[in-house]
């Protein structure tokens, strides 16, 4: 039974396992299912094993057990839409004037009112030539607007649905918010990176050793010896090299903070600096690249077992990395490229990671700009994302 | 097992909506642990409880810690006192007896009680992740090895297992797999009027109102890292009803936001609140 909405699940990129699905024959075959609502609950719980699914779950159940959605839940649905495209349009106007066909040119004497009537009209061709189109919006992934991942309403909330049929409860959509594109949060961050952990025995000895106990114990001739060890503590010693110059790293301000705040909050020795699209001389200790200056060859004198992470989009004019006097800053001193400083430190290291907001999704950094390629030869790149930030805390933890 | 084949239905502190009741019901049926999702101070924990007195079974909870190996959940073999026994043998215990030195951790007391009990496994995702795969097959079989003894530890009754993260991120695949999971979603200000009702039965309508409205327009502030949750305005409220100089007129008013350290936690977004605009009418 139901096989179907188990396929288009499925479709839907939903990971349900088969023997999920025959549990749920099992409990229909126990009676346990009083009628559509409770399916839509027992279903849910019994296949959809992440919140971030439910709200794929609600549009698929809503689909099937309701056919097509009715046009009043539609339009509600294109008005959060609009809400959104037009924060990412305030953002971004380019990107949105290339994805609707308008010439860039024009977009500034559009009213925001204008602007959404154009784009509603769009939208309308778009769910008449293709059947099911309110997929365009609501697949999120391919839409303009469902890339930003950002909810000008804010976390709407769920809760009970009393006394309303299932269809209308999966219409709702109340699960929305969790869906996957959502930005990182401190806690996602630490999630991400909780595996970073250098532990290592220190302090007081006070966990027994049992194994070395009985053998002293003989040793002793019978006579009780109790060996300590001591614990393991994680002693793991990160630095931390960000990129807070210029324009280029602007709208990442926020990304980079929340694992600014992590990394002080998470790791106990912990070395911050600063620095302006590439490294030169010195990096700086303070934020204003003003007051601490910090020179690079110092770093030759820090333990090489600490954790070097990069945050930076890696993205300079080709002179800024590899002429000898390429820096930007007319009164920087400086003696070699760029990239022979970035290379004195990815030798000095052992363990180290990049991370490039710039690219969202891309595992490889074989394109790109110039500079990035070439940075990437010298630094695993790693994008500013959860996923991104998992990859990374294995890599650096990695034997060799 | 027909006899307990008892409905939960909540009990007179804990609200609970119809479609996690159905939700617990269904795992109760199935005998398959149920993985509770949700952000914190949403009652994850609460609801094992709850489970267990609504069914009156009794219940034992793992609360599990960041250090915590799986083998410390289900049974500990002590070394030292047997060593210490067989140095001095006063102790009255048969030092060739391993049995004698093995002790139940919180699954094995689970699995060896002799009535069916609740068994809460308490925020997993503290432990690593090898924490939820050496749990798999023990949740799954409801059996493990004792390696020192060679036997099988069985379950005689198959506990109602509840298992609670707060994490984030996804726990393991194949830990998913074998549990039914539902993720207690924030509750809408009606059901949180429930709730409140049945924690304060004497609460005033006003006084209920103002805070419930003043907590969501709080909570849906933005840039608040850690949002106050049910737990919070419980506690808020109990804060409230025994100051005697409180105001409900000047809470109404947004005049006044008194104790709200009790519903943020972190200093900015302390501050924020604050200088939040809420006045209620």
């Amino acid at each position: 039974m139901f096989v179907e909405f188990f396929y288009d699940l499925r479709k839907a990129g939903m990971p349900i396992s088969p023997t999920a699905f025959l549990r749920l024959q099992k409990v229909l075959y126990m009676g346990l299912v009083g009628g559509l609502d409770d399916f839509y609950v027992v279903a849910r719980t019994l296949m959809v094993k992440s919140e971030r699914y439910f709200d794929v779950y609600d549009r698929v159940f809503a689909k099937y057990f309701h056919g097509l959605e009715r046009e009043d839940e539609f339009e509600k649905e294109l008005e959060a839409t609009l809400r959104a495209l037009l924060e990412e349009w305030l953002r971004d106007p380019k990107e949105i004037a290339e994805m609707l066909g308008i010439d860039p040119d024009s977009l500034p004497k559009l009213s925001p009112e204008e602007l959404v009537r154009y784009f509603l009209e769009r939208l309308r061709e778009q769910t008449e030539r293709h059947d099911g189109g309110n997929r365009w919006i609501g697949t999120g992934g391919t839409s303009p607007v469902g890339h930003s991942g950002f909810h000008p309403g804010g976390m709407r909330v769920g809760g009970g649905s009393g006394g309303k049929s299932a269809v209308k409860v999966a219409l709702e959509r109340r699960y929305r918010d969790y869906t996957q594109d959502s930005r990182l949060t401190m806690s996602q961050v630490g999630e991400a990176l909780r595996r970073l952990k250098h532990l290592v025995p220190v302090g007081p000895r006070d966990q027994v050793n049992v194994k070395e106990t009985i053998r002293e114990t003989v040793k002793n001739a019978g006579e009780i010896e109790i060996v300590f060890d001591p614990r393991l503590r994680d002693r793991l010693k990160v630095i931390l090299l960000i990129d807070n110059g210029g324009w280029s790293m602007d709208p990442y301000v926020e990304v980079v903070q929340t694992l600014f705040n992590y990394a002080r909050a998470q790791f106990k020795d912990l070395k911050i600096f600063f620095y302006h699209n590439c490294i030169y001389e010195r990096v700086w200790e303070d934020p204003q690249r003003l007051y601490k200056p910090f020179p690079v060859v110092e770093f030759s004198r820090m333990d090489p077992e600490s954790r070097l992470i990069f945050v930076g989009d890696a993205a300079m004019a080709p002179e800024e990395l590899e002429h000898p006097r390429g820096c930007i800053y007319y009164n920087e001193r400086q003696t070699k490229p760029g990239i022979d400083q970035l290379r004195f430190l990815a030798h000095s290291f052992r363990h180290s990671a990049w991370f490039n907001p710039m690219v969202r999704y891309a595992p490889d950094f074989s394109y790109g700009p110039y500079t990035t390629q070439r940075i990437a030869t010298l630094f695993r790149m790693f994008a500013l994302s959860l996923e991104g930030l998992e990859r990374a805390g294995t890599h650096l933890l990695s034997k060799n | 097992m027909r006899e307990t084949r008892r409905e939960f239905t909540g009990t007179s502190t804990y609200v609970v909506d119809p479609e996690l009741a159905k939700i617990v019901n269904v795992s109760i049926a199935l005998e398959m642990p149920l993985l509770l999702k949700g952000e914190p101070g949403t009652g994850k924990t609460l609801l094992a409880y709850a489970v267990a007195e609504n069914l009156g079974l009794p219940l034992i909870v793992l609360n599990v810690k960041s250090s915590m190996k799986a083998i410390e959940a289900l049974y500990q073999y002590d070394t030292l006192t047997r060593l210490n026994d067989s140095r001095f043998g006063d102790s009255g215990r048969d030092v060739s007896n391993i049995r004698n030195y093995i002790r139940m951790g919180k699954i094995g007391q689970a699995f060896t009680s002799d009535f069916r009990v609740v068994l809460l496994i308490d925020e997993i995702d503290k432990a690593d992740s090898d924490f939820q795969d050496d749990l798999l097959d023990v949740l799954d079989q409801m059996s493990f090895d004792l390696i020192e003894i060679d036997e099988t530890i069985r379950a005689k009754n198959r506990p109602v297992v509840i298992v609670t993260s707060n994490a984030k991120k996804d726990l393991s695949d194949p830990f998913l797999g074998r549990c039914n999971f539902h993720h207690i979603a924030f509750p809408s200000p009606e059901f949180m009027r429930r709730i409140v009702e049945a924690h304060f039965p004497e609460v005033e309508n006003r006084v209920a109102d103002a805070c419930i409205e003043t907590f969501y327009r709080l909570r849906s502030l933005s840039h608040i890292e850690k949002k106050p949750a049910t737990r919070e305005l419980i506690n808020w409220i109990r804060a409230l009803r025994l100051d005697p100089t409180f105001q409900v007129r000047l809470l109404e008013r947004g005049k006044e936001l008194p104790f709200l350290g009790i519903l943020f936690k972190k200093s900015a977004d302390y501050l924020q609140a604050q200088q939040a605009p809420v006045a209620v009418r």
